[in-house]
């Protein structure tokens, strides 16, 4: 049987995949026990970021434009959070709009923005999804955008598994690149080693099934993990009560 | 057909600074490294190098190791087994670039079909013309780049060939040596270690109406 079905897991993605890697207990909490928590200001930064980015990309929007833009997304994403770190995130938009627009605008106008991939893996009985933030197909160019607050001197390990699964679905002899931005400063890394970061993406996926086949309750898995409610998967103040009432940690 | 590849590693200890030929975006870059971070600098556009073609080596590579490349090369003729199924036809060859796009000795290697067909027109011409330059290497510019589209649909893709020319023959420049390489013994790549992710820091890639105008 397909261990996924029990849980209505239809499908898995790199973000599924790394949230197993860091937290069991998390990928149990929200997956099998459906106890899903806030996403936080963190995300909706950047994804407010890459809304302004790709409106002057594609739309040819001017800077004022794309900020404004990307703030409003901001305001929309977390207009009924309470989170403390809202107004740091709020006041960092602008700038990284700036420096993503920077160091992307002399790509030219992508391709392709948001483009759904999916990846079949032997063995997994579901497929691998995701979505690449922006294809330049006459360069043979692929690139996910990254808010940060302080760059990264390489990509990460969590980032080179994701942008590698799209150009596997995509076709390996794209040129796969990882672009960060902070308020401050911007840089592009071409990924190296791809085969080996879908390979390992892959394992993780199938050690995922090999954990969901083990039992069809979810609070029977729940048992088998603990939670580390330092981290900052259970930063949200949902996630950490859920958390105490799973575990009683 | 001269360099025997269809074209449809280390030097005995010895490591050089790279000189990339980016089929994907028609580029040539140098690769440089400082404090421990690598900067790809575009040198399309001045690329003039001498190049030791009489020592080019082929073989089998595999860059996808996770770490350093793996090379099984020998002079032509004396080309290695195939070490794993994950090494491809490729060669490898010391360049000196000109002054004005670096002027150091680097080594060029690829197993890419669109390099590959650029660098063996080259090499047929190198041959005709060598008996009349005894005892001297080609001065190569990269003239021109042309499209070669493969696959369909998703899988379509577009690769550049470099179209090279010799400008002039010169003596053999005292920094690239002589003799060939040694031959390596054909070793599968084991890992050992993690694959990097990649911190080699890359430039937009310049706009089509740029190219070779």
């Amino acid at each position: 049987m397909n261990p996924f079905a029990k849980y209505g897991i239809e499908h898995l993605s790199p973000s599924q995949c790394n949230t197993f890697v860091a937290s069991p207990a998390m990928y149990v909490m929200e997956r099998c026990l459906k106890l899903r928590s806030n996403v936080g200001p963190a995300a909706h930064r950047g994804t407010a970021v890459e809304a302004g980015v790709v409106h002057a990309l594609v739309n040819g929007a001017s800077l004022e434009e794309a900020q404004a833009l990307a703030k409003k997304e901001f305001q929309r994403l977390t207009a009924l959070s309470a989170d403390p770190r809202l107004d740091k995130e709020s006041a960092a938009i602008s700038d990284m709009v700036a420096q993503g627009l920077k160091e992307l605008m002399p790509y030219g106008k992508p391709s392709s923005t948001q483009g759904a991939i999916k990846y079949h893996v032997e063995g997994l009985a579901v497929p691998l999804i995701g979505f690449y933030d922006m294809e330049w197909e006459n360069h043979g160019v692929l690139t996910d955008l990254k808010t940060t607050h302080a760059l990264p001197s390489k990509i990460s390990t969590n980032h080179a598994r994701q942008v590698a699964l799209y150009c596997a679905a995509r076709g390996d002899n794209l040129d796969a690149r990882v672009t960060y931005v902070t308020p401050k400063k911007s840089a592009t890394y071409r990924l190296e080693n791809k085969r080996e970061h879908v390979s390992a993406l892959e394992k993780i996926a199938l050690s995922i099934q090999r954990f969901l086949s083990i039992s069809d309750d979810p609070h029977y898995l729940a048992s088998i993990v603990v939670p580390d409610v330092d981290s900052f998967y259970f930063s949200d103040p949902i996630a950490r009560q859920n958390a105490f009432s799973i575990w009683g940690l | 057909m001269a360099l025997g590849i269809n074209t449809q590693g280390s030097v005995g200890g010895e490591f050089l600074p790279i000189v990339k030929f980016d089929c994907r975006a028609g580029r040539m870059f140098r690769r440089d490294r400082e404090n421990g971070e690598n900067t790809d600098v575009d040198i399309t556009k001045s690329f003039k190098a001498v190049m030791d073609l009489d020592n080019i080596e082929v073989g089998w590579i595999d860059f996808d190791t996770g770490g350093a490349p793996s090379f099984a090369l020998g002079p032509i003729g004396q080309e290695p087994e195939r070490p794993s199924e994950k090494h491809k036809k490729g060669v490898r060859f010391v360049v000196k670039l000109a002054k004005e796009c670096g002027g150091d000795v680097r080594e060029m290697a690829s197993t890419a079909k669109a390099f590959l067909r650029g660098l063996d027109d080259l090499h047929d011409v190198f041959i005709a013309e060598q008996a009349k330059n005894t005892g001297k290497l080609p001065v190569v510019v990269l003239k021109d780049t042309v499209p070669v589209t493969t696959g369909e649909g998703a899988r379509k893709s577009t690769n550049y060939s470099p179209v090279f020319e010799i400008s002039s023959w010169v003596a053999r420049p005292a920094d690239i040596k002589a003799a060939p390489r040694n031959i390596e013994p054909a070793q599968v790549s084991v890992k050992t270690s993690a694959p990097s992710t990649g911190s080699t820091k890359v430039a937009p890639p310049v706009a089509d109406d740029e190219d070779f105008g």
